[in-house]
């Protein structure tokens, strides 16, 4: 006797569980996003930073100035760029820098040695408190470093940090 | 619905009631919700923000540059121990006058941490720190993290030997003429 086949008419899964750890999982990724601040949303390069042994110390995120070294992109240029990232320091420095209205909007500025130097110099007078951070590419020629070291060390900027990143793999 | 009129109301009663007699009570037992595009929207957003989440933090290395002096510093040659980073990346090193030898950068810290601790100028060790111009700065803070490893290492062994350390280290600016000299090497 041929058995008689059943009709399948679907089969529910259920996906409890699968909602929970996939909720679990964005919460988490969802709080440690940390977005892209709005000088990075402007500039055209990308910074390769160098690599150094895994450290604890962070960037701090108050009264903090940020000379970036970078190769742009696009005109394959390397080239200063200077951040302050509190509002109001930014505000008073372009105003004692002479700015244009269409360049005291920008958050990060293209600087030459020299701009940097008075940067730098208005910097420290409109907030004394600002710690200086530079971020260089790794690939970038030690010569515009040791420029900017010579201009710190001008303006008594004698402290400052070099934003690393930790090393991928060993110690 | 309620204000149907007088006249249908006792029927509508009589109606109801026999219905309710008629009708067998249904008992609830919970209720499905799909859950579908709920679980759609939630792996959507979890994809992307897994893709935009970079998890590379960007660390700092402290530095501290003396400050504009005009005054020339006397050292003792013989405690000098000279870094030099080529244009091309390799490290060069040597102490007082000799040549400078090519060191791997693996080896560099068990290199520092012994000169510092059994050489003659124990602790009293100058470290002068060049960079050809031309040098790419990933290699110059590669340098700069194995000197500071080295540091920890060695301030440790000498506190078990209850010797405070004096950290002497400098940036120096590489002259032309070594510059040629390494380049030469």
């Amino acid at each position: 006797m041929p058995k008689v086949k059943k009709h399948r008419v679907g089969f529910a899964v259920d996906m409890t569980p699968l909602v929970d750890v996939t909720f679990l999982l964005l919460t988490f990724f969802m709080f440690t996003a940390k977005f892209k601040s709005e000088s990075e949303n402007e500039q055209k390069f990308q910074i390769k930073r160098p690599q150094a042994s895994a450290d604890t110390s962070k960037l701090p995120d108050k009264n903090l100035a940020v000379i970036k070294v970078a190769i742009d992109t696009v005109a394959n240029d390397t080239a200063y760029y200077y951040a302050i990232l509190n509002e109001t320091d930014r505000q008073s420095v372009y105003q004692k820098m002479n700015f244009t209205s269409e360049m005291m909007l920008k958050s990060q500025v293209k600087a030459n040695i020299d701009d940097l130097d008075k940067l730098i110099l208005q910097t420290r007078v409109a907030n004394y408190k600002t710690s200086f951070a530079i971020e260089c590419d790794r690939r970038i020629r030690y010569k515009w470093i040791e420029d900017l070291m010579d201009v710190m060390r001008k303006r008594n900027a004698t402290i400052f940090k070099f934003v690393t990143e930790k090393k991928s793999g060993g110690s | 619905m309620a204000g149907g009129g007088g006249g249908m109301e006792v029927p509508q009663r009589v109606k109801r009631g026999s219905k309710a007699h008629k009708r067998k009570k249904k008992k609830r037992l919970g209720f499905r919700l799909d859950m579908t595009p709920l679980v759609d929207v939630a792996f959507l957003l979890l994809t992307f923000f897994m893709y935009t989440t970079s998890m590379i933090t960007p660390q700092i290395m402290e530095m501290t540059i003396p400050k504009d002096i005009d005054v020339d510093v006397q050292v003792d040659e013989n405690k000098l121990f000279t870094l030099q980073i080529r244009n091309d990346g390799k490290v060069y090193y040597n102490i007082a006058k000799d040549d400078p030898v090519v060191i791997d950068t693996a080896n560099l810290r068990q290199k520092a941490v012994e000169l510092n601790l059994l050489g003659k100028a124990k602790n009293e060790l100058i470290t002068a720190f060049k960079a050809d111009t031309e040098a790419p700065f990933g290699m110059v803070v590669a340098v700069l993290d194995i000197l500071n490893q080295a540091e920890g290492e060695i301030t440790l062994q000498l506190s078990k030997e209850g010797v405070k350390r004096k950290r002497k280290f400098a940036i120096v600016k590489m002259e032309p003429e070594d510059q040629a000299k390494l380049r030469g090497l």
